[in-house]
């Protein structure tokens, strides 16, 4: 994203472990330098698509200030909501009619419904981070970042640890910095895949 | 109302079903056709005047209709919605074509982590774990468990339900947590079915305002279970917890409130006093796997020119289903009693058995399906000695091949 690709010649690395050791893929992860100016990363336009009576994607991590819009790639109308804190809103979206997109101005997680389809649920999280990604497959993070010392949050909406535990810190000299964090509880067992949205009904 | 206007009422629904799928693009409609090969033996069902355990019976082997259905919602703002679900069974009712629900939903948005559901109209109440599908139908069987049988032909909602769930899923928690309540009409003739007939495993859901049985035939005769005859209302109220996607746990207290000596003076028939608990649970689980437990249990009650009677039922089932891909394999074992008590004494009435019932369902894709099944119910009756139908002690297994194809905005 945006500011990963800047020149720094450091290299962070934020690796996430499962309890048992297992590197575990998806965790967002932002760092936040503990001194001097953070400016949170360039906004960027997304596209949180409607798909099969699903969010398409199931999250979605953007800077402040970034634009999404919600297209609606179904047949059926969906009514997407969000109650949350840090982006209150509703929008109507009806079979072929556009609609603007949504700014997100505030840092925090936006938890998204779908007022007709109750089981539909997907987040977009906002980070005011100036660095910030998701893990990969081997449960880690990189980003080439300016050398001092960060503060490291990660989150995930299937991650059960406290929040204490879901935050170290790391200094990265002209070697880089590398920073392991084990969770301490499983994660929340996966939305079950495959079973037709059709048979939430009743 | 009067059965003519009750068919003009159908009619103008069905109509206005269609004209609103015709006319406003933002409608949702679906149209099924669901053609069965059945192969059974034993009684004709209830439906058609017999003591049947099962959807069809006697000599209604062969190619039968199973449902043609219609249904249409549509977004009346954005808050508020009309939801019609019309269907013929190709069997002998009063009324041909009608409606098994239809209802005005008032659904505001979620706010501060509650949401609230309000329903005006003729809907199910929630009790089934297995009726999840569009037209209350069940992804797992034709024929519905015993309870949920009873349920599609004898009890359903007309008046206002209300939900309020809170949902912690959206703010951070495992699971979610929601009551219902509702106050209704029209449900005074619950249970006159169930104490003639007793339990079946059936996937005939009575229209509004239709009837049950032949009217020449006892013991159920043509009973009406959308009637009101004492002008009180029954209420219900209900419980529902949610962990994830996973577990749901419900139970609910129904109780018409039925004035159990009010008696129709022009067609004789009693208000049936029907009150029940019911309980159930469904798990869904990694790799396709589903199990569903439910309980039912209550009792229903006459009391005609102060001659008691009662029939108190209990019943229980257990699905296990697996899903690999588009095809479901589902086995579910029922357990049915039906007590007959006249002044205290146990006399007439009852019934006890147990069914054992096999699916397998292809769903080839978004509107073809196609389900062979097999039921096979074991059964003592009283009535069914009684009226010369056959052994107090029977059984009746039913084979069926259904084919359905959905048109439609909205197939599954």
């Amino acid at each position: 994203m945006g500011l990963m690709f800047r020149t720094w010649g450091a290299v962070l690395t934020v690796t996430v472990l499962l309890p048992d050791g297992r590197p575990q893929p998806g965790i967002v992860v932002t760092a936040y330098p503990t001194t001097g100016p953070s400016r949170p990363a360039a906004p960027v336009e997304a596209v949180m698509d409607q798909l099969n009576r699903a969010f398409e994607p199931d999250l979605l991590v953007i800077p402040v200030s970034s634009e999404v819009t919600f297209p609606n790639s179904d047949t059926v109308s969906h009514q997407v909501y969000s109650f949350s804190p840090a982006k209150r809103f509703q929008l109507p979206l009806y079979r072929g009619k556009p609609y603007p997109p949504e700014r997100f101005e505030q840092p925090g997680l936006v938890t998204l419904g779908c007022n007709i389809h109750d089981e539909m649920l997907a987040y977009i999280f906002v980070t005011d981070a100036p660095f910030f990604g998701r893990t990969a497959a081997d449960g880690a993070w990189s980003a080439e970042v300016p050398n001092g010392r960060y503060r490291i949050l990660i989150w995930h909406p299937r991650i059960r640890d406290e929040d204490q535990d879901l935050r170290d810190e790391v200094t990265v000299a002209d070697a880089g910095g590398t920073l392991t964090l084990h969770l301490k509880k499983p994660l929340r067992p996966a939305p079950l895949e495959g079973r037709p949205h059709s048979w939430d009904r009743y | 109302m009067g059965p003519l206007l009750k068919r003009a009422a159908s009619l103008a629904a069905a109509l206005a079903a269609l004209t609103l799928a015709r006319q406003a693009a933002a409608a949702d409609w679906e149209l099924d056709l669901d053609g069965r090969l059945v192969s059974v033996n034993g009684p004709f069902p209830i439906i058609a005047g017999g003591l049947g355990s099962t959807r069809f019976g006697g000599d209604q082997s062969g190619a039968r209709l199973g449902r043609a259905r219609f249904a249409v919602t549509q977004n009346l703002g954005e808050l508020w919605s009309l939801s019609l679900d019309a269907s013929s069974w190709g069997d002998r009712d009063k009324i041909p074509v009608g409606l098994t629900e239809g209802y005005l939903l008032w659904r505001p948005y979620p706010w501060a982590g509650y949401r609230l559901r309000v329903k005006t109209g003729a809907f199910y109440a929630p009790v089934s774990l297995e009726n999840r599908t569009a037209g209350w139908e069940s992804p797992y069987t034709l024929s519905y468990s015993a309870i949920d049988s009873w349920i599609a032909q004898e009890v359903r909602t007309i008046g206002t339900e209300a939900q309020l769930d809170w949902l912690g899923t959206h703010t951070g928690h495992d699971f979610d947590v929601g009551l219902t309540g509702a106050v209704f009409g029209w449900n005074d003739g619950a249970g006159a079915a169930l104490a003639g007939g007793g339990f079946t495993l059936t996937d005939r859901q009575s229209v509004l305002w239709g009837r049950v049985g032949n009217p020449a035939v006892p013991p159920v005769r043509a009973a009406e279970p959308f009637r009101e005859l004492d002008g009180r209302p029954g209420v219900y109220g209900g419980f529902e917890a949610r962990y994830l996607d996973r577990l749901v746990l419900r139970f609910l207290h129904y109780d018409n409130r039925a004035d159990p000596g009010a008696v129709d003076v022009v067609s004789h028939t009693a208000a049936w006093d029907t009150t029940f608990n019911s309980a159930g649970m469904r798990f869904d689980g990694d790799h396709g796997w589903t199990g569903i437990f439910q309980w039912l249990s209550g009792s229903t009650y006459i009391s005609p020119g102060g001659e008691d009677e009662r029939w108190p039922f209990r019943a229980h089932y257990v699905l296990l289903s697996k899903r690999f891909g588009n095809h479901t394999l589902s086995a579910r074992y029922d357990w049915f009693t039906v007590e007959g008590y006249r002044d205290e004494g146990e006399d007439d009435g009852w019934q006890r058995g147990h069914a054992s019932t096999l699916a397998y369902i292809f769903q080839a894709d978004a509107r073809w399906r196609f389900t062979l099944e097999w039921v096979h119910v074991v059964s003592t009756s009283y009535n069914r000695e009684e009226l010369g139908q056959g052994d107090a002690i029977g059984s009746q297994t039913q084979t069926q091949l259904a084919v359905r194809y959905a048109f439609g905005t909205s197939p599954q």
